[in-house]
């Protein structure tokens, strides 16, 4: 099933490089929108504590301040917001749970003048007593981070727990007890932060029944659609419209500052800009934290007979998208290998830190990190290869390793077996160096509900409206691929619009890796819409039949090779110098979406380190990196988000942490929370299987997350074999090396006996 | 978002101290702003009158004297200044060397010596350095101008021997000998190193044995300093001796440490990487003499 | 800074060129030079931020140097020529960075990318041909977060090579 492609799976130069290489790419804070007000937030600076009055009449007072924001009005709303447990305020009401938590907001004529006003808020805390960690908040007895069930909550969620998910099949206790052996190892997993760089930044205007926002949100109608409800419009009064966005990795999924900004912009009665600085962003989300705890039966041959896993995600004060990385979690864990008996339970837990929500990948870097540095040191206990441990208990192509699951549709084995080769594994390593790989899958895709309008106009040209969001992925440039390929236009003719809910029709979100395939064959089949009715078109203009007609290069031919341009069929049709035709093309769940996932997304990773075991300071001098997509509708976006990835992944892997001390973040810039830096850069290859067996366009499948999964455990594993240690708590920062390093030679110098 | 301030534009440095003088706890010296201008944004600081030295005649610059083999570095001198100047180059390296490395090539075509010494920083590079060297700092009051010891310039953490209507006009460093070579090791994966290690060290003309050693330990505690205790170890070791004294001279110098617990590491792994790194650059000044 | 700024509030009169273009401004001597780039010139393109000179998103060049606007005056630019990415291109004419971004996809947010190419511009100003070492420690104060920097520094290779082959 050889098609010849024209368009897709060609280097096509993005449809944004002119814009963002010669600065004129707008994103939110870019925009002035007539009359805007600056907003500024004021922060609480307790992790917990009871609100016993606010003070604003001096701030009110300042010249330049046009409204200041408190709980006091928010009485007409329904102030709370979150996608799955609504326990999230607009801003703070009666209680702050985290230190950051927003408290007051101020909407001024410039942003020295709203900064100003915040001094001038006087705020009344009776601190409470926090829990600022798993344990704490686990303690019997703990102080409750959320007091009443909100909105959304499980019923049978206890204390601090926000959510449990489970995977179980067979009787695995049982099972373990029979094993031949069984393995037991605990991972810590660190809280990390984003840092797109673009901090979220929102532009609000409420005044009478319409609310528009311009925000930096990944998904703009679950944004709307919490607007609509928490503000009482209906969703037709609700506009929200997304710019270019400086980065995503999940930071702006979901509904983050824009009920404060409408509000805020209620209250003052002109449009409002509130715009995070890189500290407060610190401040809005994260990754959530785990302690990972697995417990693995195998039998004599290392085959997988039984897995426990426990997993605790620290979620924060508020559960964001921390219910559906727990559900994630506790899959993710188990990795694409067999195992018939399985009991995985994953919890969120509220602290009084920063809220965590949806990152990259979401529950899978702790999760596969975990797993995979196991299965290496079950390989080593039983004195196997790793890459044969692992082949023997990879799913094989076709399987499901669960009854309700998609087959697996990758060669998980064949992947594992090209990154060994790369990394060159079965070289001898130079002394202090040392080799690792991994594989981890994530069932990918989110809801596949998306719409697509593409409208072909009187000259020809054609524009894609949808709402994916350009967070640097490509995505407009991979949909216009895939729509000039469908209309049979070149690139160059196709456009695709921003996304605008007043303009560019549903989509679910962007993310989890979905929209390549959902949001493509939408797009595809609003082209498929487009050619029917050009088809009718050209025929009338030519008067023929519309059987046998060639679409090619933005020309109809009939058989008898008489043929009309695209323009000259729709102007034909219209009688006139203008008019357009417009398809449309939607995607829904059920049918060819299910069992789920979509599809799966394979990364596989494999590292070489050296170690400085004086220092600690672990170097990856290569890095392999390979990825399953279908088809890449672009190859160097395609290779350009794998190495985003693996390079992103080595952030947690050997440098990214928050930390806390006594509830307040400590390093919350960036001159203390370091990430990938050019220098960091191993020599990096990345390769990419191209089966053609996705549920996308042309069998492309999507991609993006897969990457970062493996980083931590190859280079775990790798740091292992350089110098014989396993750390199993991230980041391998040079001190946790030199400790674990230290650690072992103590042990070592204890005599036997 | 700055709080509102001042610029002054002085055109001598008692006119400058004169200003300080009269605004007190409200004024502040500004030459790169490369850290003043940071804690101001922090809210850590306020000032409603800045102090540009850089309108000072002079204070920018950057001489040789080839008779007395001094290198005068006046205080509003930029790191990338220090860094490509010819004479600094050929007869001080080791400068070049470490200038090269200081934080970004931003902050270096901004950032002043003047201003990274006397903001004292904890966790940074040219202080260190500047140790292993006969170097003294001058210092400009409104009535007179005084001269300070490297060694004494450094008293706290963020703290410095110069009172606050001074200006360090310069910082002035000898040339080293034809036997003396220096090495500078800095460690650390955050945006300021955790910690530097600078040695000179001095052969004795035949080349058999330590004539001098000067070892100064920065970044780790609230100052960086030197470490006489090492150092004693060192001096007068005849070169077969000097493996064996290193690793006692490596193990004063991490006793001497004055380390703190921070986001950059605990005192105790701080103590052990000033043994490691002062073997390390010891033994890199050593390979310099070949 | 607009109508709330009291008159008491002290300010500076500046001249400085920015890209190509001179201009006299009236600026409190607070206002950094991203903010009066951005702001009262709306030249968007140098982006705020770290805000601690770490990220290099607001690199501008003044007088062919990289310097963080988040924090330097614009005061201190007077007198001075100011390059920010809107001057680079000679009018459709693309600067050979800001093509060989584009044709090896060396960007994707974009939001590094002003001040990336800015920076590299620095770079093969200083080193026409500088070795990949000397690439990655010049850039190792502009932040990618989406591209992992293997595509920038090819680009920026590329680059090298294009301007070597433009000046012979």
């Amino acid at each position: 099933m050889a098609e010849t492609l024209r368009v897709v799976g060609r280097p096509v130069p993005r449809l944004d490089g002119l814009e963002k290489v010669t600065g004129r790419a707008r994103y939110t804070v870019d925009l002035v929108v007539p009359g805007m007000a600056h907003g500024a937030i004021l922060r609480s600076p307790l992790p917990r504590a009871r609100l016993r009055g606010i003070d604003t009449s001096r701030a009110e007072r300042l010249p330049g301040v046009v409204a200041v924001l408190t709980a006091a009005d928010l009485g007409d709303i329904d102030p709370y917001y979150g996608q799955v447990i609504r326990d999230r305020p607009v801003i703070a009401i009666d209680e702050v749970r985290y230190a950051g938590e927003p408290v007051a907001a101020v909407a001024a004529l410039d942003p020295a003048t709203a900064r100003e006003a915040l001094d001038r808020i006087e705020v009344d805390y009776e601190a409470l007593p926090p829990v600022l960690d798993l344990d704490a908040a686990l303690a019997a007895g703990a102080p409750r981070v959320h007091t009443r069930r909100p909105a959304g909550a499980p019923p049978e969620a206890e204390g601090n727990i926000c959510f449990h998910a489970r995977v179980a099949r067979g009787d695995p206790e049982a099972a373990l007890a029979g094993a031949a052996h069984v393995f037991e190892h605990t991972f810590t997993f660190p809280m990390v932060y984003h840092y797109a760089m673009e901090p979220h930044a929102v532009v609000a205007a409420a005044e009478g029944p319409a609310v528009t926002v311009w925000t930096s949100a990944q998904h703009p109608f679950l944004v709307r659609a919490d607007l609509a409800r928490m503000f009482g419009r209906a969703l037709e009064q609700v506009r929200v419209v997304v710019p270019y966005v400086g980065g995503g990795f999940g930071s702006k999924s979901y509904t983050k500052i824009e009920p404060l900004a409408v509000a805020l912009a209620r209250k003052a009665g002109r449009p409002v800009r509130v715009a995070l600085s890189v500290a407060e962003a610190c401040l809005t989300t994260r990754r959530h934290a785990a302690r990972v705890v697995l417990r693995t039966g195998v039998d004599r041959d290392g085959r997988l007979v039984a897995r426990v896993a426990t997993i605790w995600l620290d979620t924060g004060a508020y559960a964001d998208n921390g219910p559906r990385v727990t559900t994630k979690a506790a899959r993710r864990v188990l990795g694409g290998y067999r195992c018939p008996h399985v009991r995985s339970d994953a919890y969120a837990v509220y602290t009084n830190t920063v809220p965590a929500g949806s990152f990259r990948a979401i529950g899978a870097p702790q999760t596969i990190w975990a797993c995979e540095v196991q299965m290496d040191l079950i390989a080593q206990a039983l004195g196997l290869d790793p890459v044969e441990l692992r082949a023997r208990n990879l799913g094989r192509r076709g399987e499901a390793l669960f009854d309700h699951e998609r087959p697996l549709d990758a060669d998980l084995e064949a992947g594992l077996r090209r990154v060994a080769a790369a990394i060159g594994w079965d070289r001898p390593a130079a002394p202090r160096t040392g080799r690792g790989l991994a594989v981890g899958i994530t069932d990918a895709g989110a809801e596949p509900v998306a719409s697509a309008i593409v409208r072909l106009h009187a000259d020809g040209s054609a524009s894609v409206h949808e709402s994916s969001t350009e967070l640097g992925q490509g995505v407009r440039t991979v949909l216009a691929q895939i729509a000039a390929e469908a209309l049979a236009l070149p690139v160059e003719r196709v456009g695709v619009v921003a996304s605008d809910t007043a303009g560019t029709p549903y989509d679910r979100s962007t993310g989890a890796s979905r929209s390549t395939t959902v949001m493509g064959l939408a797009v595809e089949a609003a082209c498929q819409e487009v050619r029917a009715q050009l088809a009718d078109a050209a025929a009338a203009a030519l008067g023929t039949g519309t059987g046998s007609l060639v679409f090619e290069a933005g020309r109809i031919r009939a058989p008898d090779g008489r043929e009309v341009t695209y323009g000259e069929a729709v102007r034909a049709f219209f009688a006139g110098p203008g008019g357009e035709l417009v398809g449309r093309g939607y995607v829904r769940g059920g049918g060819r979406w299910t069992p789920p996932p979509l599809f799966w997304e394979v990364g596989w990773g494999a590292a070489e380190v050296a170690v400085d075991e004086e220092t600690g300071q672990v170097r990856v001098a290569r890095y392999a990196s390979l990825a399953d997509v279908g088809l890449a509708v672009n190859p160097p976006l395609a290779e350009g988000q794998d190495e985003g990835a693996a390079v992103m992944g080595l952030g947690h892997t050997l440098f990214e942490a928050l930390r806390y001390e006594a509830g307040q973040l400590q390093n919350g810039t960036l001159v203390d929370y370091r990430v990938p830096l050019a220098e960091d850069l191993p020599a990096l290859a990345t390769g990419l299987v191209e089966d053609r067996n996705g549920p996308g366009a042309h069998g492309a499948k999507g991609m993006g997350e897969g990457a970062i999964n493996p980083v931590a455990p190859a280079v775990t594993t790798a740091l292992a074999r350089a110098c014989g240690v396993v750390v199993t708590e991230l980041p391998l920062t040079p001190e946790r090396v030199w400790r674990a390093l230290r650690r072992r030679r103590a042990e070592q110098a204890i005599p036997a006996g | 978002m700055l709080r509102p301030f001042e610029m002054h534009q002085p055109e001598s440095v008692e006119a400058a101290s004169a200003l300080v003088g009269r605004y007190g706890d409200e004024a502040a010296f500004y030459a790169g702003g490369t850290e003043l201008l940071l804690v101001m944004k922090e809210g850590l600081v306020r000032y409603r009158h800045l102090v540009d030295l850089k309108t000072i005649p002079g204070l920018g610059a950057l001489d040789y004297d080839a008779a007395s083999r001094v290198l005068r570095i006046g205080g509003t001198v930029t790191h990338r200044a220090l860094e490509r100047h010819p004479a600094v180059r050929e007869r001080f390296p080791i400068i070049a060397e470490v200038e090269r490395q200081v934080a970004n090539v931003r902050v270096r075509n901004v950032g002043t010596i003047g201003g990274n010494l006397c903001f004292a920083e904890p966790h940074a590079d040219p202080g260190t350095l500047f140790l292993t060297f006969d170097a003294e700092v001058e210092l400009a009051g409104p009535r007179d101008v005084r001269t300070v010891p490297m060694g004494a310039f450094f008293t706290g953490a963020y703290e410095t021997a110069r009172q606050p209507d001074e200006v360090l006009t310069a910082v002035r460093l000898r040339e080293g000998g034809p036997h003396t070579r220096w090495a500078y090791m800095k460690f650390g994966i955050h945006e300021r190193p955790t910690l530097g290690v600078a040695v000179a060290l001095t052969l004795d003309a035949d080349r058999r044995g330590v004539e001098d050693v000067r070892i100064a330990v920065g970044c780790v505690g609230p100052t960086p300093a030197r470490v006489p205790a090492a150092e004693d170890i060192l001096r007068g070791a005849p070169l077969a001796e000097v493996d064996g004294r290193l690793e006692r001279a490596a193990a004063a110098a991490a006793a001497a440490a004055d380390a703190v617990d921070d986001l950059h590491g605990s005192a105790e792994y701080k103590v052990e990487m000033v043994k490691v790194f002062v073997r390390r650059a010891f033994r890199a000044a050593a390979a310099r003499f070949s | 800074m607009d109508a709330a700024a009291p008159a008491a509030r002290p300010v500076v009169e500046i001249s400085l060129t920015v890209n190509g273009r001179p201009h006299t401004l009236t600026v409190e001597p607070r206002e950094t030079l991203l903010d009066v780039l951005r702001v009262r010139l709306g030249l968007t393109g140098a982006k705020l931020s770290c805000d601690v000179q770490v990220c290099g998103a607001c690199t501008v060049l003044v007088d062919g140097l990289p310097v963080s606007a988040c924090t330097y005056l614009a005061y201190e630019a007077r007198g001075r020529q100011v390059l920010t990415i809107e001057g680079l291109a000679d009018g459709d004419r693309l600067h050979p960075l800001q093509q060989a971004f584009i044709d090896h996809a060396a960007f994707q947010c974009g939001y590094c990318t002003p001040g990336m190419i800015l920076a590299a511009k620095a770079l093969l100003d200083e080193i026409p041909r500088p070795t990949a070492d000397e690439v990655k420690h010049y850039l190792r104060g502009n932040i990618c977060r989406c591209t992992g920097y293997k595509k920038i520094l090819e680009a920026v290779a590329a680059a090298a090579e294009a301007l070597a082959a433009r000046h012979g």
